[in-house]
């Protein structure tokens, strides 16, 4: 795995450095905060059940923002970026094997969309104090949400990986990748509406079920229920996407 | 180290690589030389593992490059044509990633990045974004980087491609200091610099191997030699003479003075009709004022083994096309 941690490292150091990173941050962490204070602001004026304050949090503009359109631009460079400049030829003649490399490249979004996300836990801290709500916030839900989001937006950065090893335009990427968690977030309940009456159809039902995201997410991981079957869905569409890529990789010397 | 037998590769209806087959052995410099679009950096990238074979078989020290890439690719340090490297990281950062990537332990690390740095001649931009060094000084970030590893097997393609006289000769010089090391394949389309470095040249032309030999070697045996003849006598005696001798084809005659005569004669490839012709001319009772075996330069070497090869290839195509109608 010597180079899925070589290209962890060198991913990260990337992120870091690239100005991309940094205006999706601060326009993150200005949007969210700003649209937290908004809804404290309710919570308290109108007197609000503190412990539903959390959840109320995730159906903000700036969750839209992250779970939406941040996948896609952090993975979009990954190797489209690298087809565009050439470095791929580099990079797949050193001895490392492709499915390392990819690891390694998701791994890197994956930690960077993470250290992005972890900020907005510490303002839930600070709101517990004095001039906010001055009580104890229930964290358990918060974390089983976090894990919701990390295991959703692995899947995303996954599946951003692999658009970005179809074609060597980034902005293409971007968009691929967008439009892709576009249709998770609205199709399945559009199809599941089209099935008819309950009680026809069930595996294809259960299927849009897993499929769900807005649903798993209001309905499991916000209320603090951390269902096994939906850890398993999403971590094999990190594992399917990602051996995707690796077979987008490889079948240049395949073919 | 490298052995290629029957290798083809094909992209769609292109043929971009057609059976061809090489050796290079242990502490070999060879040239790999042919005009653009000959195949040059298809074969190498075959080698490499970054495009596989479409049929035949290519070897890097003992390990296929198709079924045992990962050992294969451990063995060779490359040099891509266009050097791509990452505007983002220090020269020194691009190097330590690279050699990490490369498996260089952690603790060797360090040094391994100074020696490629020393070899290559670019310690004075270490420090320097890769996005903001010259052509030159990029290039041998890439030769560095295809040293970091110290792998035995360089195969480089166009090093010289766009730069200066003076980063060309610098290259060069490297190139000709890493043959006491390692064994280098290296392409090029200019041919003083094959001369100049290499011990043996592959000519690859519309993907077919045209000559595989050192490049003295491949001059003094090639058709394209002729023999020069300045002797006391009318030039037509003179070329009447030359042309009873066989693997003779006299091409121009030039009266120098009413009594001597210049005459130039193709030789066939392979013989060497000097010693023939000198006996006649004495036999004759004519004076001989030169007498001399003309070598090509590579330079038309190449052209005839590149260019002529294509008339008679057409040329061919016509015949056949003519014969066709006629049929």
């Amino acid at each position: 795995m010597n180079g899925a941690w070589v290209t962890f490292r060198k991913e990260m150091l990337s992120y870091c450095t690239s100005p991309v990173s940094w205006i999706i941050a601060v326009v993150f962490y200005l949007w969210r905060g700003w649209e937290m204070t908004l809804v404290a602001e309710q919570f308290s004026y109108y007197r609000g059940d503190q412990d539903l304050f959390p959840a109320s949090t995730y159906s903000l503009g700036s969750t839209f923002l992250m779970v939406m359109l941040v996948p896609g631009i952090l993975t979009m460079r990954c190797f489209a970026e690298e087809r565009r400049s050439g470095s791929i030829e580099t990079l797949m003649t050193a001895p490392v094997r492709d499915g390392e490399v990819v690891f390694g490249k998701w791994l890197a979004a994956a930690a960077f969309f993470a250290l992005l996300w972890l900020p907005s836990v510490f303002v839930l801290q600070v709101l517990q104090l004095a001039p906010f709500f001055g009580a104890d916030l229930a964290f358990g839900p918060v974390f089983a949400a976090y894990l919701g989001m990390f295991l959703l937006s692995g899947m995303l950065l996954a599946f951003g990986c692999f658009a970005s090893s179809l074609t060597d335009n980034v902005l293409l990427a971007a968009v691929l990748a967008m439009l892709f968690n576009f249709a998770l977030m609205r199709l399945p309940q559009q199809l599941g509406a089209q099935l008819g009456e309950v009680g026809q159809n069930y595996y294809v039902r259960e299927l849009l079920d897993k499929l769900d995201v807005m649903r798993n997410f209001t309905e499991w991981f916000a209320r603090g229920l951390v269902d096994t079957s939906q850890i398993a869905f999403y971590c094999g569409g990190v594992l399917f996407f990602l051996f995707l890529t690796t077979v987008s990789l490889s079948s240049r010397r395949i073919a | 180290m490298i052995r290629v037998r029957d290798l083809s590769k094909r992209f769609g209806p292109t043929v971009a690589v057609d059976q061809i087959s090489f050796d290079v052995t242990r502490g070999e410099v060879v040239g790999f030389l042919g005009p653009n679009g000959a195949g040059k950096t298809t074969t190498i990238r075959v080698l490499c593992g970054y495009h596989p074979a479409t049929s035949g078989t290519a070897t890097i020290a003992g390990h296929d490059v198709s079924t045992d890439s990962l050992a294969a690719r451990r063995q060779i340090g490359y040099l891509p044509e266009n050097v791509p490297i990452y505007p983002d990281l220090r020269v020194i950062e691009y190097l330590r990633y690279r050699a990490s990537l490369k498996g260089v332990p952690a603790r060797e690390r360090r040094a391994a990045v100074a020696r490629a740095m020393a070899k290559a001649g670019i310690e004075e931009v270490a420090r320097k974004l890769c996005g903001h060094v010259s052509r030159g000084y990029r290039q041998r970030v890439g030769l560095a980087d295809a040293l970091v590893a110290n792998p035995p097997i360089l195969i480089l393609d166009e090093p010289t491609s766009g730069l200066d006289p003076n980063q060309r000769r610098r290259i060069k010089q490297v190139v000709r200091d890493l043959a006491a090391e390692h064994t280098i394949l290296f392409s090029s389309h200019i041919l003083t610099e094959v001369e100049d470095v290499s011990t043996r040249i592959l000519v690859i032309h519309r993907g077919r191997l045209r000559a595989d030999g050192p490049p003295q070697d491949l001059v003094a045996h090639s058709a394209a030699r002729h023999l020069r003849v300045v002797a006391a006598c009318a030039v037509d005696r003179l070329a009447d003479l030359l042309a009873g001798v066989a693997g003779l084809t006299v091409a121009r005659r030039s009266p120098l003075a009413p009594a001597v005569g210049a005459v130039e004669a193709a030789v066939a490839a392979g013989s060497d009709p000097s010693a023939e012709v000198g006996e006649r001319l004495l036999r004759a009772g004519i004076a001989v004022h030169e007498l001399r075996l003309v070598l090509p330069t590579l330079e038309e070497y190449f052209h005839l083994m590149t260019e002529g090869s294509d008339r008679d290839e057409e040329r061919r195509l016509a015949d056949d096309a003519v014969a066709g109608g006629a049929a």
